[in-house]
């Protein structure tokens, strides 16, 4: 599959995602103009993934996945979008796969942390919360 | 608090683009950049979300009627620290019960109330959210430690001035 690549810009964040070297990171500001029309394509590349996982035998499956997000600031609408991304997530993981979930925030960004916390226990995926 | 110095004062329809000036503006006024991070980025969240809420209305709101009696607003006051963003927009008289209800439904809750309330209206369908006054609200309420407080003054026979205010502090 190939890798999705979305670069950033003033009001969108960078998003990665590289199966090959099992790394997905999301990056920057989010609040497009257009939120639904920004976040689909990611969202149906990772159902698009979870699929091709799931067509694998066990034993080909990928052992583990890394995965960075480093937001510097998301607006309610991105909230949503970015709490399917985790349900997602939590798709693939229930195949078998192994997350490796960092939450970066700034360090005197208590809100930051704390709604990685909220997505945390939201989406039942465990993160590690990392200041940036 | 009628001293403080307006950071932002706009009048007018509201584009993507103008939003990009306004926040670039708040970016580089000297009374947010001394605000610690968590802070800037509360104030900054709250413009972004008071914004989105206007566009939501806007839509609703340009079909129906030729000429708008008043236009949106939206203002950055700082006063010693305390920021207050402002924003103003019509909305439809029906529409004033419900938006009412959730603010006052917000102004109510403690955090961990308001919490839960975000959790239960993040996991909706986006068709099944009420346009306007739902997660930005809850997430702007969440915020502040103040009541937002409102106003809805009469403009015409079918719509009304929606004004709120949000205070935020370290």
């Amino acid at each position: 599959m190939e890798k999705l690549i979305i670069e950033p810009t003033a009001n969108s964040p960078r998003i990665l995602l590289d199966p090959e070297e099992r790394n997905f990171e999301f990056s920057g500001e989010s609040r497009p103009e257009n939120v639904r029309k920004f976040y689909l394509p990611v969202l149906e590349w990772m159902e698009a993934y979870t699929a091709g996982v799931e067509g694998l035998e066990e034993d080909q499956r990928p052992s583990g996945l890394k995965c960075m997000f480093n937001f510097e600031y998301f607006n309610s609408t991105s909230a949503k979008y970015i709490l399917d991304i985790f349900k997602s997530l939590n798709a693939i993981h229930a195949l078998g796969i192994g997350l490796d979930i960092k939450w970066l925030y700034e360090e005197d960004d208590e809100d930051m942390l704390e709604v990685g916390q909220e997505m945390s226990r939201m989406s039942k995926l465990e993160f590690e919360y990392i200041i940036s | 608090m009628a001293e403080g110095k307006l950071i932002i004062d706009f009048e007018g329809a509201i584009s993507f683009e103008i939003m990009e000036q306004l926040l670039n503006e708040l970016k580089s006024a000297k009374q947010f950049n001394v605000l610690r991070k968590a802070v800037r980025k509360r104030v900054y969240g709250t413009v972004v979300e008071s914004i989105d809420n206007i566009f939501k209305y806007a839509a609703i709101v340009q079909g129906k009627v030729k000429v708008l009696q008043r236009r949106p607003m939206i203002k950055v006051k700082e006063n010693e620290g305390e920021f207050v963003v402002s924003a103003g927009n019509l909305v439809q008289n029906e529409q004033i019960d419900d938006l009412r209800f959730k603010l006052n439904r917000v102004n109510q809750m403690d955090d961990e109330a308001l919490k839960s309330l975000y959790e239960e209206v993040i996991n909706k369908e986006a068709s099944e959210e009420d346009r306007g006054a739902g997660l930005g609200l809850i997430t702007m309420a969440l915020r502040t430690n103040e009541n937002i407080r409102f106003t809805f003054d009469p403009a015409g026979p079918v719509h009304s001035y929606f004004t709120m205010h949000i205070t935020i502090k370290d």
